[in-house]
C-alpha cells in the first residue's frame, strides 16, 4: 500500500482508479471540484488512460458517463449536488434503464450553505430517483464506497449515488491505497430498443424491475458492514440508541468516546438507501427512544417510520437548517439523553460563554469580496455607470460577489442571468414600460446554461443588455481551463470555441467585445448598447467584457502595472473602499484618507479612473 | 497518544492552507495520523478563513467549539473570533503586538479558563525581512518556539526547508530563524 496526504476528493479520485473506472466526468462546483483534477494527476502517475473530461455542464456529464456505462465500463461522474438538479432529467431515466459497466455519480453536498444556493440533500434525490445512496463518514470510507458502489452498480445493473458532504471534499486526511487500474473492458453496444429506447410501455417494466431490484439491494444492504451496522445484543433494551449517517455518524462516534458513553448504542446508516429494514428494525425494537443525526435533511427519519419514537428535525430535536457542526451535535445529544431522563454528555458550556464573548466585540464582518484587480470589479462599475437605474440579474460564479457593489440583484440558479432578464423584460412591458435591464453572466456559465435562455430571449424579442464577463477561466471553483482557451484538463488540445461564435449563432446581431480595465470606453459602450435595444429595430445586445483573471492568468492579466497613490486630494468619501470595495484601498482612521495597501495592491490601475476627486494618482 | 487539535485562522490570501500543510506534514513524517477541515470556494475570497487539524487519531474532521488544544492566528481579530474552539487550558498564538494582546474584554476569560496566549508581530517580522505574503510561516516559527504539542520545532522548520519552492527557500528559512528565536524570548 501506498500514502499519501489528500483532501477527500483526492481519496475518492483513488478510489476510482483503483475500482478501474474507465471513464470520468464533471462539471466543477464546491464541493466537488477537485475530484476530477486529482484523477488526472493519479491517472497519469499511473500512466493510465482513463477518459477524463471536463464536460460543459452537469447533464452533459452524465449522460457521457452513462453512454460509457451501457457500452460496458466502469464509469463516473461527479458534481456539485445543485449540479445534480441539473443532470436530473438522466439521473431519474437512467434509474430506470440500467447500466451494464458499474455507474457511479460523485454528488457532493453543501450543508451550511458554504458555497451553494441550497441545502438540498442528495440522498432525497437519490431517493425519488430510485437510486441506491451511499454516504461516507471520512475520506477514508468515501474512497473505500467508491469501490462498493462500482460492485453494487454492476451487480444490479442501476447507478449509484455517492454522497460525500463538504467535510469528506475539504477534508484532508493519510490515506493508504492501492494499485490504480483501468479496467480493460472494452466497448461494445448491443441494439435493445426496448431496453436503451424504451417507450412508455417498456418504462412500466422497467419500472417494476426497478423496485424488485430495490428489495434484493435493501437485504444487501442490511449486512454491508462496516457502513451500516449497529452494537445492540439480542435481548438487550436502551432507554435511547442513536441513528447517524455520514459525516454526523462520524461526529457521533467521537463523542461517544470522548465522554465514555458505551451505554448509548448507535447505528450506523452508511447506505441508508434501499432502507435495510431488517437491519434497523431490531435496534428500532431494542431502544424505547432513537435519536436520528444526518445531514442535511430528513431522508433516514422518514424511512425509519416509526415517528412517535423518533427524536429528530421532526421533534425539533434537530435544526432544520444549517451544516450539523460537532458543539451543535452535543447540544442535540444532551437534549435528547435529558429527555430520556440520562446524564449529559457533559455539563461543560465555556463555549457557549466564548461565543458570547466573541460576539460582544465588534469584530470586523469579513464578507467574501472580489480580488484586487479582478476584471469583474471594473465591469459591475462600468454597468452602474453607464445604466444606474437598471435591474441587474445576475448568475453563479465569482461575479455573484459584484453585489457589494450593487450589480447584482438576482441570483436564481446557473443561467438564470439571461432567463430572468427576459423575465424582467416582459413583465415590465406588459405595463407599456422600458425597464432597463443589464444582465451579466460568465463565460463558463454562459456555456454551461446560457445559450439556452440567450434564443428564448432572441426569438421572443426582449430587450436587455447582456455582458459576459469572460476572464478565460473558471475561477470560483478552482481555476478550471475555459471552452474559449482550448485547452483540456489534462493538458490536451481541444477545440477553442470563441464566444463571438456563439452568441452570433443564437440571433443576437448587436456584439461588442471590451476590455473592462478601459473603464471609460466599457462605460460608454454599455451606454450605447443599452440604447440600441431600445430603439425599434433593437434587441439583444452583448458586451463580452473580456479581461484575464488576475489570480488564475496573472501574467496575461497584468502585462502593464501602475504603482498608484492617493494625493491630499482625498475627502475621506469612501467610494473606493466601500462602493468600488477594492481591498487594497482602506481607510487610514488617523489620516482619514484611504491608503493603498502595497501588499494587496495588484497594479491594475482600474482606481485611477474611479475616484470623484481624483485623488488616486499613478507615480510610474 | 493524545489526538491534538489545532485551530488555524486567518484571512483569506494568507496562506492559510500551506500553514496546514506544514504542520500536517510534520505530523505524518512522525507517522502519526491527520484528519483535517479546510476551507474552499466562495469563502475563500478574503473573508475569515479557519483550518481544522486533528494530529492523532480521530473520526471527524471539525473541531468541536471548547475542544482546540491549540489556536493559531494570523490576525488578531481572526483570534477572538475563534476564541470559543480554545478548550480550558488551550494556548493561544496570535500574529499581533505583544503587549495589546490579548484585549482587556477578553483577558479575563483567559484567566479564568486557563487559556494562555502569546502574541508576536509576525506579519511585520516576515514584511520587514522583504516576504510580506510570508506571516504564515512566521507564526508557525513563533509557534515552535513553545515547545507545545507533539511536533519539534527542528522538524517543522525541516519540512518549511523541504516544501519551499528553491527560489524562496531562504527567505523562508530566515524568517522561521528569526521567528522561533522572538518566541524563545517569551518562553
Amino acid at each position: 500500500m501506498k500514502q499519501a496526504f489528500l483532501l477527500g476528493n483526492g481519496a475518492m479520485a483513488l478510489g476510482l482508479l483503483e475500482a478501474g473506472c474507465q471513464m470520468l466526468t464533471s462539471y466543477p462546483g464546491t464541493p466537488s471540484s477537485e475530484i476530477l483534477p486529482e484523477t488526472v494527476r493519479f491517472a497519469k502517475q499511473a500512466e493510465l488512460n482513463t477518459v477524463i473530461e471536463w464536460s460543459v455542464n452537469e447533464k452533459v456529464a452524465f449522460d457521457n458517463a452513462f453512454a460509457a456505462a451501457i457500452s460496458g465500463k466502469r464509469a463516473a461522474c461527479c458534481m456539485k449536488m445543485v449540479g445534480l438538479n441539473v443532470a436530473a432529467d438522466s439521473f431519474f431515466s437512467a434509474a430506470y434503464i440500467g447500466n451494464i459497466g458499474g455507474l457511479v455519480v460523485i454528488s457532493c453536498d453543501d450543508p451550511g450553505p458554504h458555497s451553494s444556493q441550497t441545502e438540498q440533500d442528495s440522498r432525497f434525490m437519490a431517493r425519488m430517483a430510485k437510486v441506491p445512496v451511499l454516504d461516507p463518514s471520512s475520506p477514508e470510507e468515501a474512497r473505500n464506497m467508491i469501490q462498493t458502489a462500482f460492485e453494487i452498480s454492476e451487480e444490479f445493473q442501476v447507478p449509484v449515488l455517492v454522497r460525500p458532504a463538504i467535510r469528506i471534499c475539504h477534508a484532508r486526511q493519510n490515506i493508504s491505497y492501492g494499485d490504480l487500474k483501468n479496467n480493460d473492458t472494452t466497448a461494445s453496444f448491443k441494439r435493445e430498443p426496448t431496453r436503451w429506447a424504451s417507450t412508455p410501455k417498456f418504462r412500466f417494466l422497467q419500472h417494476k424491475a426497478l423496485n424488485e431490484k430495490h428489495i434484493k439491494i435493501a437485504e444487501k444492504f442490511a449486512f454491508l458492514r462496516p457502513y451500516n451496522q449497529h452494537d445492540i445484543q439480542p435481548g438487550q433494551t436502551h432507554p435511547l440508541g442513536i441513528v447517524a449517517g455520514g459525516v454526523p455518524s462520524a461526529v457521533v462516534a467521537d463523542l461517544l468516546a470522548e465522554f465514555g458513553r458505551t451505554d448509548i448504542p448507535v447505528l450506523k446508516l452508511g447506505a441508508p438507501y434501499p432502507f435495510p429494514a431488517s437491519l434497523a428494525d431490531p435496534f428500532m425494537d431494542a431502544c424505547d427512544r432513537v435519536l436520528v443525526i444526518e445531514e442535511t435533511d430528513t431522508v433516514i427519519e422518514y424511512l425509519l417510520g416509526d415517528r412517535r419514537k423518533t427524536f429528530g428535525r421532526l421533534s425539533g430535536h434537530v435544526p432544520m437548517e444549517g451544516e450539523l457542526v460537532p458543539e451543535k451535535i452535543l447540544v442535540v445529544i444532551n437534549r435528547a439523553l435529558s429527555d430520556c431522563g440520562l446524564a449529559p454528555l457533559t455539563n461543560d458550556n465555556t463555549a457557549r460563554d466564548a461565543f458570547e464573548l466573541s460576539a460582544s466585540l465588534d469584530l470586523p464582518v469579513r464578507r467574501p469580496t472580489l480580488c484586487p484587480g479582478c476584471p469583474h470589479r471594473a465591469s459591475f462599475y462600468a454597468i452602474r455607470k453607464a445604466v444606474p437605474k437598471a435591474i441587474y440579474p445576475s448568475d453563479i460564479g465569482c461575479y455573484t460577489l459584484g453585489s457589494n457593489l450593487g450589480g447584482v440583484d438576482t441570483v436564481l440558479d446557473m443561467g438564470a442571468g439571461i432567463t430572468l432578464a427576459s423575465g424582467f423584460w416582459h413583465a415590465f412591458q406588459q405595463d407599456g414600460v422600458d425597464k432597463p435591464v443589464i444582465a451579466t453572466m460568465g463565460d463558463s456559465t454562459f456555456f454551461h446554461s446560457g445559450t439556452t435562455g440567450l434564443i428564448n430571449a432572441v426569438y421572443n424579442d426582449a430587450r436587455f443588455v447582456l455582458v459576459i464577463l469572460d476572464n478565460g477561466i473558471t475561477a470560483m471553483t478552482g481555476m478550471q481551463p475555459a471552452i474559449t482557451q482550448g485547452i483540456r484538463v489534462d493538458g490536451r488540445k481541444g477545440n477553442a470555441i470563441a464566444l463571438e461564435t456563439i452568441v452570433k449563432g443564437c440571433g443576437v446581431e448587436y456584439l461588442k467585445v471590451v476590455d473592462p480595465y478601459e473603464v471609460t470606453h466599457t462605460i460608454d459602450e454599455i451606454r450605447a448598447a443599452h440604447e440600441w435595444t431600445l430603439s425599434p429595430d433593437g434587441g439583444i445586445a452583448v458586451i463580452i467584457a473580456r479581461h484575464p483573471c488576475v489570480i488564475g492568468l496573472r501574467d496575461q492579466a497584468l502585462t502593464e502595472t501602475f504603482e498608484v497613490t492617493v494625493t491630499e486630494e482625498c475627502d475621506d468619501c469612501g467610494l473606493c473602499h466601500l462602493r468600488f470595495e477594492c481591498p487594497a484601498m482602506k481607510r487610514d482612521p488617523e489620516k482619514k484618507k484611504t491608503r493603498i495597501d502595497p501588499v494587496l495592491c495588484s497594479g491594475c490601475g482600474v482606481c485611477l479612473h474611479i475616484c470623484p476627486k481624483d485623488a488616486v494618482q499613478c507615480l510610474s | 497518544m493524545k489526538t491534538y487539535q489545532f485551530v488555524l485562522s486567518g484571512l483569506g490570501g494568507q496562506g492559510i492552507l500551506f500553514m496546514t500543510k506544514i504542520l500536517a506534514q510534520t505530523a505524518l513524517n512522525r507517522g502519526y495520523n491527520i484528519l483535517g477541515a479546510e476551507t474552499h470556494g466562495m469563502a475563500q475570497r478574503g473573508g475569515s478563513v479557519v483550518s481544522h487539524l486533528k494530529i492523532g487519531d480521530a473520526g471527524a474532521s471539525l473541531i468541536r467549539a471548547g475542544a482546540g488544544d491549540f489556536l493559531i492566528s494570523m490576525d488578531e481579530a481572526e483570534a477572538y473570533r475563534y476564541l470559543p474552539w480554545v478548550k480550558p487550558g488551550g494556548v493561544i498564538f496570535a500574529n499581533a503586538k505583544a503587549r495589546a494582546f490579548p484585549d482587556a474584554r477578553v483577558a479575563p476569560y483567559l484567566s479564568e479558563q486557563g487559556i494562555t496566549s502569546f502574541a508576536m508581530e509576525a506579519g511585520k517580522t516576515a514584511f520587514d525581512l522583504g516576504a510580506p505574503r510570508s506571516t504564515n510561516l512566521a507564526m508557525v516559527a513563533f509557534f515552535s518556539a513553545f515547545g507545545q504539542g507533539p511536533l519539534d520545532a527542528s522538524a517543522l522548520r525541516e519540512t518549511v526547508r523541504s516544501m519551499s519552492p528553491d527560489p524562496v527557500k531562504e527567505i523562508n528559512l530566515k524568517i522561521f530563524d528569526t521567528c522561533h528565536e522572538q518566541g524563545k524570548k517569551l518562553c
